[in-house]
């Protein structure tokens, strides 16, 4: 029996039958997420989603319609305040201020989903260890200067109440709420933003290296106090998009909480860091508080003070704050009584007094809890492969599956590293634009879909979903991304990889026998890298490409990658749906993290000083159409994108496999007692999927 | 039958000074003399009464050393199962190829996880086997891969009938599988032990990880054997400094954990080298380390028959040493070598399978038992296709398998014991 060609065509007929059912479908309800910047069209969406329940594909019975709780932007503070029931008594005994004092005289006012909730509660969930921060960060980043709707599309104030630009785009300046406080009951004021720009962000002690989000054309910006209520941004040049950046998961928008050590998010609490810092206490006692804190020297006592999940004592904005921190077996979150946030009625929120994360190293136990309904919520680190089994036990664990498809392009990127330089020949292939169309087209994705994806993925290039304001366009999903081993073969030999071993395997140029690509995968991800890696390696041998999978244990991995080693990495590329608020899984221009090319994003922040330039002109080309977006407005900016997504597309930069699915942080399993929890949310890293449906706004039904 | 074996006692059959065992010629082994020579015979509580039948005497007496070993070990009926088991376990890992009808990376999407299909023995009332050709899809309020059998679509086995392509021992080109179907690819119609998540073929994968878990740990074993007998017999043999110098080298490896060695070299290996030849070489270089409890072992016997008369004597004759050691010592506790070597195998096998089972031993692509299993790690494994679990069963078979062997092996090589 002669196989290859024989299995190869089965494959394709059988693969054609399965997308005509499967997919279609759910590419309608991922069409849903309309995400269209400058504006979002709401009974769009609600449409789309109808749409895609007539055609009753895959999955659509548990995508349900997009719906969240609405900013009342503007809404005065309600006449009455009130409570948790749990504050009553701290009130009572003068250990905190009434209600009326510890509420802004301007609150955010949300309406909530459903309606008015009722106090208290302890939300059970799961995080998987220190290294898990995220998973808290994300529900408490109701502490951004600006966020966005529930559709993850249009602006909305959070802690800034409103901002505007002048001088041509120059200055930026927002305007804080009266009477806002601090977790420990200090006023939130601009002061906190000239402390954190003069003595946090310009000391090259706390921050090594300018942030490329806080400078225009390389110039960096600079923070200026107007009044108390009152901070302006300052740049030398036009930066129209830095309202965007501010709204993106970047170094200046993040929010304090979630500065995860680095000092992001343009402000910090001065009241209480300054005992932590040299200018204001003498280096002495800093030292030895140091000293007792057991780190090496006050630069780490100050990381060390500066994170919410780490440090109880630090004062926070956001909607809860630790007790118990993260590197314990029970990362314990309790409300913060002054957050900002009331319900039209006057309610203090958040409803639910306490989160209580429970520690689950081992991801398999943390989804055999949930599948016990041991948890109240928990949408992060849920395995897709085990839907079937989650939708099995719904009813004995008393919770609802929910799936929120994410609208970036792939789960499961082969980022090709375009800086790798330990072996000079592997470099030439990786950077040969053609070497990677054939790579992308030797991918047999509606395999990977079916087996990894239980169908219910798109299987694409990298490009994010169609929906997608910056998306070039459906066709560039499938460029030069569909399986054509005929091609793709035709292609290597035409670069001059004709030579191959008698196992079929493609020979080095140099002789130095078999080309042998090497990829790391890290395990214990969303979604099962290494395996996913293994079925890629086995449908290369069809164009006679050796890939090697090194599985890795993430903190490893990641700091190999740092280290340039890599020739190609498997990760998602979430985020890249808005690309300037993180640009960092389409193009390597941020060194936090740049699997596609260490060197080069060192060489992109530093204007050519540090790192290694790109070898391609098209990257050389991408690379400057992201930077001129900079001086563009929302919707300007949105047609650059697309066309940066045009290069990277046709030049397969990196290498997407299957996406637009709810594999990453979108299989939601949600206890039944639970209220106002939206039947679908946006998953955008952008919106910080929860935050865009204020978990503030959950509760229990039964009161906890 | 010499079902009257217990009779001699050992301790007088083996411990007497036998003038015969003066005689270097003695005919085979040291223990040997004892049975021809008449004066433990003598010291019999009822002397005068025949208690062998002169038929059976006759054939204990002339028997050699293999002939009783045999006889012995026949008669432990577990050990024959075991052996039983041991060959037919080795026959698959010489004809793994032959034995699967499928190619064990062949894999297909629309084919995964499909449960172990119902073989049907008879079509109209005559003995044919035949399957149902099986139709999947995925149940969209399940989320399940859902197949059913189609009865309209019968697909015949046949045996010995041509598949995919191999090489029979590694050599000869052969495509001749025991099981096939006729008219139709067996990757897409035969599931005898259903199919993994991406739609290969259990039983064929096992066949192959058979393969691969049985014949890593036995260069490892035979390595550590022969480290064992030699360094342990020096040890004990000659002592002195030879026994210092052995035993303190003994004491340094034995404070070697495994687990991080293991691990380190697995990190160690030349990358250009195949996942099974890494393993391949760390279980060599393992090997090296864990033949110190054999040697331990032969050290202790050597210290105590050195001091023997039968040693003296052989010495005093001019045996040389080499003859004293292999022929007169050797024999005496080649049972202890050989329960510690079918002891050290299927000890070799669940570690294999148990690195592998925790990510640190062989990894996909290659096939092991371990590897299977710990691809079968996860809930909806036990919960939607707990057939994936169906390679623990070979592990604890071949594992009892060879236990028994080694128990009946080592009652047979001390026929006297």
């Amino acid at each position: 029996m002669t196989r290859p060609e024989t299995r190869q065509e089965v494959r394709l007929m059988r693969n054609a039958a399965a997308r005509r059912v499967s997919r279609r479908g759910l590419m309608k309800g991922a069409a849903a997420v309309g995400l269209t910047l400058p504006a979002a069209d709401v009974s769009f969406l609600g449409a789309g989603t109808v749409g895609a329940a007539q055609d009753a594909p895959l999955g659509s019975a548990l995508i349900g319609e997009l719906e969240g709780p609405i900013v009342l932007v503007d809404a005065p503070r309600p006449a009455t305040l009130r409570q948790a029931p749990m504050l009553d008594a701290l009130v009572a005994d003068g250990a905190l201020p009434p209600v009326e004092e510890r509420v802004p005289l301007e609150p955010l006012v949300v309406q909530p989903l459903e309606g008015i909730g009722a106090y208290g509660g302890t939300l059970r969930r799961a995080f998987t260890g220190p290294g898990d921060d995220e998973n808290g960060n994300r529900w408490v980043s109701g502490d951004k200067l600006v966020f966005w709707d529930y559709t993850g599309t249009e602006f909305r104030p959070a802690l800034a109440k409103s901002w505007e630009f002048s001088d041509e785009d120059r200055v930026f300046t927002i305007h804080l709420r009266e009477g806002h406080k601090w977790s420990d009951g200090a006023p939130f004021t601009a002061d906190d933003f000239v402390f954190w720009y003069e003595d946090i962000y310009t000391n090259p002690d706390l921050v090594p290296t300018p942030q490329s989000s806080f400078a225009i054309n390389g110039k960096q910006g600079r923070i200026e106090k107007v009044d108390e209520t009152t901070v302006r941004f300052v740049f030398e040049d036009p930066y129209p998009l830095f309202l965007t950046i501010l709204g993106g998961t970047t170094f200046m928008g993040s929010g304090h909480m979630t500065n995860r050590g680095f000092h992001g998010g343009a402000y910090a609490p001065a009241h209480y860091l300054k005992q932590f810092h040299p200018k204001y206490t003498a280096q002495a006692d800093v030292d030895t508080l140091a000293t007792e804190a057991n780190v090496e020297d006050w630069i780490a006592l100050f990381r060390l003070k500066n994170q919410w999940s780490l440090n109880p004592d630090l004062p926070i904005l956001g909607p809860w704050r630790s007790v118990e921190p993260v590197n314990t077996p029970n990362w314990v979150l309790e409300r913060n009584p002054f957050y900002y946030e009331v319900d039209p009625e006057g309610n203090q929120l958040p409803y639910i007094d306490r989160i209580q994360m429970g520690l689950a190293e081992n991801l398999e136990v943390l989804n055999l809890r949930a599948i016990a309904g041991e948890y109240d919520l928990q949408e992060r680190h849920t395995d897709i492969a085990k839907l079937p089994v989650f939708l099995e036990n719904q009813e004995q664990g008393d919770y609802s599956v929910r799936l929120d498809p994410g609208a970036y392009g792939s789960d499961a990127t082969l980022q090709v590293n375009h800086s790798y330089d330990a072996d000079p020949e592997v470099a030439k292939w990786l950077q040969n634009a053609d070497f990677r169309r054939a790579l992308s087209m030797g991918i047999d994705r509606d395999q990977l879909n079916e087996t990894f994806w239980l169908g219910v993925g798109s299987p694409g290039s990298v490009a994010p979903d169609p929906s997608v304001p910056q998306s070039p366009g459906e066709e560039w999903r499938t460029k030069w991304s569909t399986l054509d081993v005929e091609q793709a073969n035709r292609l290597l030999d035409e670069i001059g990889l004709t030579e191959k071993d008698d196992e079929g395997y493609r020979q080095r140029g140099d002789g130095g026998g078999r080309l042998r690509l090497e990829i790391f995968a890290i395990s214990g991800a969303f979604v099962p890298f290494p395996r996913i890696a293994q079925s890629i390696a086995q449908q290369w041998q069809e164009i006679g490409i050796q890939l090697d999978v090194a599985e890795l244990e993430r903190n490893l991995g990641m700091t190999r990658m740092r280290n340039n080693e890599h020739q190609l990495f498997m990760w998602a590329n979430d985020g890249s749906e808005l690309i300037y608020a993180f640009p960092r899984h389409a193009l390597p221009v941020d060194p936090a993290e740049a699997m596609m090319g260490p060197l080069i994003a060192r060489w992109y922040v530093t204007g050519g000083e540090e790192g290694a330039a790109p070898k391609e002109e098209a990257m050389l080309e991408a690379m400057d159409l992201y930077t001129s977006a900079g001086n563009q407005n929302a919707e300007e900016s949105n047609t650059t994108a697309q066309e940066i997504w045009k290069i990277i597309v046709d030049n397969v930069f990196s290498i997407g496999t299957v996406g637009v699915s709810p594999a990453v942080m979108g299989i939601r399993i949600v206890k039944n007692t639970m209220g106002n929890i939206p039947a679908r949310q946006v998953n955008m890293q952008h919106a910080r999927t929860p935050q865009s449906s204020h978990p503030a706004t959950f509760f229990f039904r039964t009161g906890g | 039958m010499a079902d009257t074996v217990p009779i001699y006692d050992p301790t007088k059959a083996t411990v007497t000074p036998s003038p015969a065992a003066l005689a270097p010629e003695a005919t085979s082994g040291p223990t040997a003399p004892a049975v021809s020579a008449p004066g433990p015979l003598a010291q019999f509580p009822a002397p005068g009464e025949p208690l062998l039948t002169s038929d059976a005497e006759e054939r204990v007496a002339v028997a050699t050393q293999a002939q009783l070993m045999w006889r012995r070990f026949r008669k432990h009926r577990l050990a024959m199962i075991g052996a039983g088991a041991v060959i037919a376990f080795y026959l698959v890992v010489a004809l793994a190829d032959f034995l699967s009808y499928a190619d064990p990376e062949a894999s297909d999407a629309q084919r995964g996880l499909i449960a172990p299909q119902r073989v049907q023995f008879f079509l109209d009332g005559r003995f044919s086997p035949h399957v149902y050709a099986m139709v999947g899809e995925r149940d969209p309020a399940t989320f399940k891969r859902v197949y059913t059998e189609d009865p309209t679509q019968i697909i015949p086995l046949t045996f010995f009938a041509p598949g995919f392509d191999y090489k029979l021992f590694g050599v000869i080109p052969a495509d001749m599988h025991l099981i096939g179907v006729e008219g139709v690819n067996p990757e897409e119609t035969l599931f005898l032990m259903g199919t993994d998540l991406e739609g290969r073929d259990m039983w064929s994968r096992v066949m192959y990880a058979t393969r691969t878990s049985l014949t890593i740990g036995l260069v490892a074993v035979v390595v550590s054997l022969v480290l064992g007998v030699i360094l342990g017999g020096i040890s004990g043999f000659y002592g002195g400094f030879a026994d210092t110098v052995i035993q303190r080298t003994i004491e340094i490896l034995r404070s070697v954990p495994t687990i991080p060695l293991w691990m380190g070299l697995a990190a160690a290996m030349p990358k250009t080298w195949t996942v099974t030849q890494v393993y391949f070489a760390i279980t060599i270089i393992i090997s090296l380390i864990g033949w110190t409890e054999l040697a331990r072992v032969v050290r202790g016997r050597f210290l105590s028959l050195r001091e023997e008369d039968f040693v003296t004597a052989a010495d005093l004759v001019g045996a040389r040493q080499s003859r004293i050691i292999f022929v007169h010592m050797v024999p005496l506790f080649l049972s202890h070598i050989i329960a510690a070597t079918t002891l050290a195998l299927p000890a070799m096998i669940i570690s294999e399978t148990a690195l592998s089972f925790l990510g640190l031993g062989l990894r996909p692509p290659a096939i092991s038992w371990g590897v299977l299993l710990q691809q079968a790690q996860n809930v909806q494994t036990v919960a939607l296709s707990p057939w994936l679990l169906l390679p623990a069963l070979p592990v604890i078979l071949v594992i009892l398998a060879f236990n028994f062997l080694g128990d009946g092996l080592r009652d047979a090589a001390d026929p006297y014991a």
